[in-house]
């Protein structure tokens, strides 16, 4: 009982980043604590009854000490519109942390962590946690891919001791010019011979099917995070279904967002 | 001194504590929503739809948000009656509020047989028979556009069951009256309405509907209206308890369908936005009721005149 949490949070910043893209920080001391990597809250933006429902939005930091809990979120619609225009000092209607995170490494892994656009968010979370312990000497390389330079962000949430960061532009404005999977594939090639790495990837479904092609290519694991239309969000209304690999379907705000790439069809 | 509310309401034998139920479909089986709040607190609680064989539902997408209401297209996913009595109903037994079971059927047979298996429960409350599902390519909703099915089905039901029945009925008909009259001709405890309304979305993209079967079921706020006007037609033609639904999402919302002569509500999309929206509910109603001096049975179809 309790894992989740509805509370009213007061934020505490919300800027735009890059076009489009906000940072929102709000404090909500419980989901802090309770939050892991590739979970999610769920939102009401506004305060009216249109838009109706919630909108899913990824956890990219957390701070047990402060109670912050971080996301990072594009304005697509007139949901994350109204997200965008409201103010520090007011309050937050928020669900979470809700779904299941990516497993983390146990000790001495190679995480290549792939996103794409505003799949950076919980790449950031993810990439920190596990730099977080260092005694486990993991090490981590992020590939972040973008359309272009303007788009760019995450970079600078990203410097921590233990993770590299490699930036890729469809159209080279800015780091390598190509998309991140290219890059996925050159590292898996540097890496042969070692032991194998695991991958972690969160952007739009081109990507994530590719993702999932080159590591059932090289039998390497691979956990993807899905994005889905939800409604309750917690597994109820069975609306953010996903072709399972065997039977049936799979809730992506419960059994997931992250799914082990094997696990779901994503055509 | 304070007026001791009583909140009770006891239909066709299902004694509630308060008259605000969970609407079947949107609280899953009960589990989800227990991290928010303590689901005893509830009128009753109504399961997913369940069918004799489990359901794969429909694909992907599902869900489609409208102005002040969605779409959903989930075609009734469900373990299937066997699956529920193994995985769903020792937990839900231990509920200390009436759960009542929500059934469909491709035919009438199937409806006959899940009522049947489901009458072996101890403790079951009640059966749903929902004659009004949108979003299946057989059965549902095609047997609760005629009178004439409608009877035939909930006859079945009758035959197979002792236990209290509801027929949940489509708004997407000419005459609602002559199919809650038939329902209850053919045995039917109570009437409980509305499903979801037939729409639809267009992807001006694609240009391709959104959903993969065309039309899917409106719900939420936007359909309170329609819902109200139809409890009303319904509470006017048959003598059985009736349990209004449709976009309830205040306790105000409740109060309209209560004086509209619904001995009961229950909440669907509301819960969805707004995940203790039912103990709001329940808590408004009684603040209502306690302000008014007034019980719950002085309200219902107060407004009829």
């Amino acid at each position: 009982m309790n894992n989740t949490v509805a509370a009213l949070a007061d934020i505490v910043q919300n800027k735009e980043i890059a076009p489009n893209i906000y940072h929102m920080k709000i404090k909500a001391l419980d989901i802090a604590k309770k939050a892991v990597p590739g979970q999610f809250l769920h939102i009401r933006c506004g305060k009216t009854l249109s838009p109706l429902l919630r909108r899913p939005i990824s956890i990219a930091d957390t701070d047990e000490k402060t109670g912050c809990v971080e996301i990072i979120y594009r304005v697509v619609g007139e949901g994350t519109r109204l997200l965008s225009q409201t103010l520090t000092g007011h309050k937050l209607d928020v669900i979470g942390p809700l779904g299941n995170g990516f497993p983390l490494p146990e000790k001495d892994a190679h995480c290549i962590i792939v996103a794409g656009g505003i799949g950076t968010a919980p790449i950031i979370y993810l990439a920190k946690k596990i730099a977080s312990e260092p005694k486990n000497k993991n090490s981590v390389t992020t590939v972040l891919g973008f359309t272009t330079k303007s788009e760019v962000f995450g970079e600078g949430y990203l410097k921590f001791p233990g993770v590299e960061t490699i930036i890729a532009t469809d159209d080279g404005s800015y780091g390598y010019k190509g998309f991140p999977t290219d890059i996925l594939e050159r590292l898996l090639q540097e890496h042969m011979g070692k032991t194998d790495p695991i991958i972690y990837s969160c952007g739009p479904k081109p990507m994530l099917i590719k993702v999932k092609e080159i590591a059932a290519s090289k039998n390497i694991r691979a956990y993807l995070s899905l994005e889905e239309h939800m409604a309750c969000g917690v597994g109820a209304c069975l609306g953010c279904s996903v072709k399972s690999s065997r039977k049936g379907y799979k809730k992506v705000c419960k059994d997931g967002p992250v799914f082990e790439a094997g696990e779901v069809e994503l055509c | 001194m304070k007026h001791d509310v009583d909140l009770s309401v006891n239909i066709a034998g299902i004694n509630m504590k308060n008259p605000v139920m969970v609407a079947s479909g949107t609280f899953g089986f009960g589990r989800e929503y227990s991290d928010f709040y303590d689901i005893n607190k509830l009128g009753a609680l109504v399961t997913k739809g369940l069918t004799f064989m489990p359901k794969n539902g429909n694909p992907p997408p599902r869900v489609h948000e409208t102005p002040a209401g969605m779409l959903n297209s989930v075609g009734l996913e469900n373990p299937g009656v066997q699956g529920f009595i193994e995985e769903e109903w020792p937990h839900l037994s231990e509920l200390a509020i009436p759960v009542i079971a929500n059934i469909d059927g491709d035919t009438v047979e199937d409806y006959h047989k899940t009522a049947k298996k489901l009458s072996s429960l101890e403790g079951l409350a009640a059966l749903e028979v929902n004659i009004s599902c949108p979003n299946v390519e057989k059965g549902g909703l095609a047997f609760g556009q005629e009178p004439e099915s409608a009877f035939e089905v909930i006859k079945a039901v009758r035959e197979a069951t002792r236990l209290p029945i509801i027929a949940k009925l489509s708004p997407n008909v000419t005459h609602i009256q002559k199919i809650a009259e038939a329902a209850v001709s053919a045995g039917a405890d109570a009437i409980s309405l509305i499903n979801t309304l037939l729409g639809m979305a267009i992807d001006i993209d694609t240009q391709q509907p959104i959903f993969s079967r065309k039309f899917a079921g409106l719900s939420g706020p936007a359909v309170k209206p329609v819902a109200l006007r139809m409890v009303w037609e319904v509470c006017e033609a048959v003598d059985v308890p009736v349990i209004g639904m449709g976009g309830i999402t205040t306790w105000q919302d409740a109060v309209e369908f209560i004086l509209a002569g619904a001995s009961a509500v229950a909440i669907g999309t509301a819960n969805f936005v707004n995940p203790t929206a039912p103990l709001e509910i329940i808590e408004g109603i009684k603040a209502y009721l306690d302000m008014k001096g007034r019980n719950l049975q002085d309200l219902i179809g107060a407004a009829r005149g």
